[in-house]
């Protein structure tokens, strides 16, 4: 009897746990199905300058916003960036309360006068907790927005981030505020008699009606009834209020061609052409009608899910006619499928494994195990940069960003290589470690930017050819530049720890290794700066101008080329050439990224802050593996002087 | 052996070493590091002539003076050594072809970079749209010109570079002989970077020496000068951004006297029709800069970023533009950065024959590496 009680209970949380992963619920309302999600993800957009789907957009802003791209709502429950930003439309009043709006320092709201006590110093707030103090918010960051940036306290600066938040947030929840209101109507006036029966009207009906109501707003301009002109004033005025937000969404494509009239239109563009009496087109009232449609049915999930269809198609539709929004469904199903996720976590069980495969060297199968996993890790961020090239119809690497997804699936895929021609299961490890290493990199990189990974290009890298020659050819090189330094930082390691029980001829290998991939690197760097410089050459008109990327991709030069030049001379032997390689990468990690922090120079269009710690974490660590092959050095030479001492006492003449 | 021979070949022996190499490329490396750093803080101009353009230099490491080789000096050593040690004496054979290869790559790479910093020019032309010009001005360079107009409407110039009369000072002028002209400029006052002001006490314009801007390109420079004729002489201000020059009459003959951006000509006359700054939507990044260009009046043309005019010896980019937050239908300007570089297209074939050596090279190594690895399994 028990256990039929158990086994109905198991049942009963099973089929809650399977609604709950079925249907996403939303708080205050009824619950999104997985099919209106999914529709909701793929809308597409325009935002800074491209093209996108509502699954890049909401993962973006949540980033910059909260910092996560899945925060939880008031209820502690993890929702999908694209998931809050439906319910941030559709249920404003709810989605209030969701701690969607990172502070990193909770000075910044004391400042601003907003009681914190309670309160962490790093937290996430919500628009209704800020709501009152956003006007004094607002004020300070415009203040400090007038300070120099450089000039700027920390908590300057998180209260301008936090306005900014807080202010996107707000806006956002009130941009379909267009579609939701209703503008009463003033009894047997001039301006009721346009919308016969109507006692209340909507955006859309107003802006169909916008040629005759600027018809008599003409012929009551010439007249002197006031009242009549006060109902149209206040017409307007009600459609004004409404569509005040509706500018932050651009999801209205034009009706004209791409090259013509390239900006997306917003609810509040049509006003705008309303109030001027411009007709409304009738495939922008059906777009205007199917958000009306969406918002009426937000708490009926089955009817909610046939109007967002409905209104997805729509902008479809008109996005195609124009040429436009092609892989805005792929890109959602990008985002969907994780892959880089996916990939990060087969790194980690492959590095896992393989250092299963080190404790016991006879478990071949955790070795193949690691094998296998970190094989699909590669195939799978290889997959995912390639859809991206496909989505942008650009070459591999085009923003920072996507130089650490190559550099990671290039020094993964080196390092397997090395493993495939050495089998000593270091390779395996270090690529899975790679791969781990880079792929976190990458993420923290996209929470700390919170941009568009996939953005609009500058003026000056709009070209295809230089990003798949110079870029990609001097981003191999980084990659192998950090493989060497891992590699000879795990040389040195190995050494250290095992002292004289280090396999020699393993070790041999390793170094063999090392100084393979550096010239490897070499081939790469010294060509990629090469081309580099004449891209230069054909954009600012000189090969060579001494600004930062270009001395530090020529740092990386010098570094690999003195390692190759030493080790042929002798002064670099085995050792040298690892620890050599693991100072190599700190040439790399500021060329990459070091430089960017200064600030200065043509590459503009790659400054970076915020990364000074990680850096340096990664500077003073390869700095230390150096030292340590200098603790190394100097126990090998005491050895070999005890060694010597014998050998020379067996150099006289031994008497037969 | 004699001793000359001995101390020759061991100076061969030194300067075609591989430790001079690594020496060479550790102070390269330490230059460029040093020079990169210094950039944060001054300007580009003023880092690229004390690390990158001399023979020698001082670095001041918080406040601790450390004398350091320039990278001229220590390009000149390396393009020896190279060319000593890495192609007259490096051991012929199949295993060093590619050696050799990229080490000539290289050699021309240095070559190249030896012939722009010899004899090339680069500056910019700043066009209006209806414009024309047949000439470019340096960014970094001023000169003092002083023309005469002859009554038929023709001119005649005599230019001085101002970096020669820098050190004018009132009790050391430098006196400027102008060719065929009634009177010498002497020239009482110079800075590299000033202001003019008027002064109280006499009335008289005066300049104020600055010290020098980081951004190079932002600096003025100005000079008191007089024209030293038979009568008294006739003193002034000439200023980088005067909006005219001086004029004067001597002997019934018309002068002008200028402190101008030194001019290169132009082997063409070029002309600006239209420019256009299209952003993507949506958004104030710029998706590109296209200016429309006629030149020598009949070749019509585009001259866009990555898209420069090439023709008769001289490159044409664009470069800037103008006025910044101009509204629609206003008159822009457009700037193209001019550069006449005999080597300008060396680099594309050095990198070629480097990237055939290294590839050919490693490549080599790599597959006899794989054998003998498939031998040890």
């Amino acid at each position: 009897m028990r256990s039929a009680r158990n086994l109905v209970s198991l049942a009963v949380v099973l089929a809650l746990a399977l609604g709950a992963a079925g249907v996403a619920r939303a708080q205050g309302g009824p619950a999104f199905t997985p099919a209106t999600l999914e529709a909701f993800e793929r809308l597409p957009l325009q935002d800074v300058g491209r093209v996108k789907p509502v699954a890049s957009y909401a993962r973006f802003t949540l980033l910059r916003s909260a910092g996560s791209a899945s925060p939880r709502d008031a209820d502690g429950r993890r929702q999908g960036s694209a998931e809050w930003l439906l319910r941030l439309v559709l249920f404003p009043e709810t989605a209030k309360d969701d701690p969607v709006i990172l502070v990193e320092d909770s000075q910044a709201l004391v400042a601003a006068g907003i009681d914190v006590t309670g309160r962490e110093k790093r937290a996430r707030w919500s628009q209704a907790e800020l709501a009152a103090a956003l006007p004094r918010l607002l004020e300070r960051a415009h203040a400090a927005d007038a300070v120099d940036p450089k000039q700027r306290t920390s908590v300057e600066a998180v209260t301008l981030r936090v306005a900014e938040s807080a202010l996107a947030v707000t806006r956002l929840g009130r941009a379909f505020d267009f579609a939701r209101g209703r503008i009463p109507l003033v009894d047997g006036t001039r301006v009721a008699r346009l919308f016969p029966g109507a006692s209340a009207v909507s955006v859309a009906d107003v802006l169909e009606r916008a040629e005759e109501l600027a018809a008599l707003e003409r012929e009551l301009a010439a007249g002197d009834d006031g009242r009549e002109q006060g109902a149209v004033a206040a017409l307007w005025r009600f459609v004004a209020d409404l569509s005040g937000d509706a500018h932050v969404l651009a999801w209205i494509p034009p009706l004209g061609a791409a090259e013509v009239e390239p900006a997306w239109k917003t609810p509040a563009d049509l006003v705008v052409a309303g109030r001027r009496g411009e007709r409304l087109h009738p495939e922008h009232a059906a777009l205007l009608r199917a958000a009306e449609e969406l918002v009426a049915r937000r708490t009926d999930p089955g009817r909610l899910e046939g109007a967002l269809s409905a209104l997805v198609a729509g902008v479809e539709q008109l996005a195609a006619a124009r040429g436009e929004g092609g892989s805005t469904r792929l890109e959602a199903r990008y985002h969907a499928l994780g892959l880089l996720g996916w990939s990060n976590g087969l790194y980690l069980l492959g590095f896992a494994l393989c250092a299963l495969g080190w404790l016991r060297p006879r478990a071949r199968l955790a070795t193949r195990g690691a094998w296998g996993l970190a094989a699909a890790a590669t195939v799978l961020l290889a997959a995912a940069i390639v859809l991206r090239c496909v989505i942008r119809e650009r070459p591999p690497v085009s923003t920072l960003y996507e130089t650490v997804l190559f550099v990671t699936v290039c020094g993964a895929a080196t390092a397997l290589v090395v493993e495939r021609v050495q089998r000593q299961r270091i390779h395996l490890g270090l690529a899975c470690l790679v791969g781990a290493a880079g792929l976190m990199l990458a993420n923290g990189y996209e929470r700390l930017d919170g941009q568009d990974t996939m953005p609009s290009l500058v003026a000056v890298l709009d070209t295809n050819f230089w990003l798949a020659t110079h870029v990609t050819t001097i981003v191999l090189g980084y990659s192998a530049g950090l493989l060497a330094a891992f590699m000879g930082s795990v040389y040195v390691l190995i050494a250290l720890l095992r002292g004289e029980r280090a396999d020699e001829a393993r070790q041999r290998s390793l170094a063999r290794a090392v100084y393979g991939v550096t010239c490897f690197a070499l081939c790469f760097s010294v060509v990629g700066t090469i081309l580099g410089g004449i891209w230069a050459n054909e954009s600012w008109g000189r090969f060579w101008g001494w600004d930062p990327k270009e001395n530090g991709a020529l740092l990386i030069c010098i570094a690999q080329v003195t390692l190759v030049h030493a080790r042929r001379a002798g002064f670099l032997r085995e050792l040298g050439t690892c620890a050599f390689a693991a100072l190599g990468g700190t040439v790399v990690a500021f060329s990459w990224w070091g430089v960017n922090l200064l600030g200065v120079g043509l590459h503009s269009y790659g400054f970076t802050s915020g990364i000074q710690r990680s850096l340096w974490t990664y500077y003073l660590l390869q700095w230390a593996v150096v030292a340590l092959a200098g603790v190394v050095w100097l126990r090998r030479r005491r050895a070999a002087a005890g060694r010597t001492l014998p050998a020379r006492t067996r150099a006289a003449p031994v008497p037969r | 052996m004699s001793a000359l021979r001995r101390v020759a070949l061991s100076a061969i022996g030194v300067l075609s070493s591989f430790g001079l190499a690594c020496a060479l490329f550790v102070l390269l490396g330490l230059l460029t590091w040093l020079g990169t750093l210094e950039q944060a803080h001054t300007g580009l101009y003023d880092v690229q002539r004390k690390y990158f353009e001399s023979y020698a230099l001082v670095h001041d490491a918080g406040g601790v003076p450390i004398p350091l080789p320039g990278a001229n000096l220590v390009l000149s050593l390396l393009a020896l050594n190279l060319v000593l040690g890495g192609i007259v004496r490096l051991r012929r054979s199949r295993e060093t072809v590619g050696i050799l290869v990229a080490h000539l790559g290289i050699l021309l790479l240095l070559g190249a970079g030896l012939v722009k910093h010899r004899a090339s020019d680069d500056g910019r032309v700043t066009l209006y749209e209806g414009q024309s010009a047949s000439w470019f001005e340096s960014d970094y360079r001023w000169e003092l010109a002083v023309r005469e107009r002859h009554p038929d409407g023709t001119t005649r110039e005599h230019v001085t570079p101002f970096d020669g009369v820098l050190l004018a000072r009132d009790e050391a002028p430098v006196t400027v002989e102008v060719p065929g002209a009634p009177f010498s400029l002497e020239v009482r006052e110079a800075h590299s970077n000033s202001r003019p002001f008027a002064a109280v006490d006499d009335g008289g314009p005066s300049l104020r020496p600055l010290a020098r801007d980081p951004e190079t390109p932002r600096n003025l420079p100005g000079a008191r000068v007089a024209l030293v004729w038979g009568g008294a002489p006739l003193e002034t201000l000439v200023w980088g951004a005067q909006s005219a020059p001086f004029g004067a009459v001597v002997d019934g003959r018309r002068f002008e006297i200028d402190l101008r951006r030194e001019r290169h000509a132009l082997p063409f006359t070029l002309t600006l029709e239209d420019f256009r700054k299209v952003d993507h939507p949506r958004s104030n990044m710029p998706r590109s800069f296209e200016s429309d260009v006629v030149v020598d009046g009949d070749r019509r043309l585009t001259i866009s970023m990555n898209e420069p005019l090439r023709q008769g010896g001289v490159v044409v980019y664009q470069a800037s533009w103008g006025p910044q937050g101009a509204g629609p239908g206003a008159r822009l300007f457009s700037t193209f950065a001019v550069v006449r570089n005999p080597a300008d297209q060396l680099p594309l074939v050095a990198c070629l024959v480097i990237a055939a050596g290294l590839v050919g090279h490693f490549g080599r190594r790599l597959a006899r590496h794989m054998r003998l690895e498939g031998c040890r399994r």
